[in-house]
């Protein structure tokens, strides 16, 4: 989307609903870097990201007659992208157990730092830093954990979220009060066993 | 554990974790556009018709009616067919050669 000035959406939009090929080969281009960074963000487990990207355009194609047009067209497809994220993470019955053990040398290292006051995690260290994050917040149920990962990591506001996702504020809120209490308990944990 | 702590554990993960820099390619793989541009648009299946959906329940209740009625008979089917099976052992060349031998 990298091109969003000169690309006219309006006018792609009416062409696909001509059923015009070249039209839907040229939304889907302009679309997929959108839709790739939602499911990179939210990909389930043994799930294809190819796989999971053309299940939300043929989502999006089937839904085309849903769209009024009351929000950018860029946050519908969003809205697809991450519902289906969140429906194939739902469909995922066990959540990997976390261990210590697991953990790489550099996740260890980073974890170590983060529950040491006085240690700072390195820039280096940003990339292990994000694996374990994504370590921790597999432990949380689906739902609490697409909020936490919008409200943390991807910074997103409450009213933002609660628009992607089609909730209520309170609900995310109290979603995303669990799914903190939760990695508390995590890292009380995590800090019980490093001790002994 | 409030995200507005500074010192709080998964506040100074996730800081981290941001500065993490995604460098993978966010283009469309080659011909994924053609592909689902004409899965897309492609004519859908018509649901199946009334007549059709009637059909299918009415096969699944014929062989129900099938495996009932074979069950509720069994003992008549089995006591007709015996007596056959024994005439067709005896009607059996092979079987009557090898009475005479012995």
């Amino acid at each position: 989307m990298a091109d969003d000035q000169s690309f006219d959406l309006a006018g792609c939009l009416d062409r696909v609903r001509l059923r015009d090929q070249a039209a839907a080969r040229e939304l889907v281009d302009h679309l997929y870097p959108l839709v790739i960074r939602i499911v990179r963000a939210h990909l389930p487990r043994r799930v294809a990201e190819e796989d999971l990207s053309q299940e939300i355009f043929m989502k999006m194609f089937t839904r085309m007659g849903q769209y009024q047009g009351a929000v950018p067209f860029s946050h519908w497809v969003s809205r697809i992208a991450v519902t289906t994220c969140i429906d194939h993470l739902r469909a995922q019955k066990r959540r990997p157990e976390f261990r210590w053990a697991d953990l790489s040398e550099n996740e260890a290292k980073v974890l170590d730092a983060v529950m040491t006051d006085d240690k700072a995690v390195g820039a280096g260290e940003a990339m292990a830093a994000h694996e374990l994050v994504h370590k921790l917040i597999d432990q949380l149920k689906p739902d609490d954990r697409l909020v936490i990962q919008l409200l943390d990591l991807e910074q997103k506001t409450i009213a933002e979220i609660s628009a992607l996702l089609g909730w209520n504020a309170s609900l995310v809120k109290v979603r995303a009060f669990r799914a903190r209490r939760k990695l508390q308990k995590l890292f009380e944990e995590l800090k019980r066993r490093e001790r002994s | 554990m409030k995200p507005s702590e500074p010192n709080n554990p998964w506040e100074r993960l996730t800081a981290a974790a941001r500065r993490a820099e995604d460098t993978r390619d966010t283009a469309a793989p080659y011909g994924f556009a053609t592909r689902v541009a004409a899965l897309g648009l492609a004519p859908r299946q018509p649901d199946a018709s009334l007549f059709a959906r009637f059909s299918l329940r009415a096969l699944g209740f014929a062989c129900l009616l099938t495996a009932a009625a074979f069950a509720s008979n069994y003992s008549l089917i089995a006591s007709v067919s015996a007596p056959e099976d024994e005439m067709a052992a005896t009607d059996d060349p092979v079987a009557e050669v090898i009475d005479i031998a012995s």
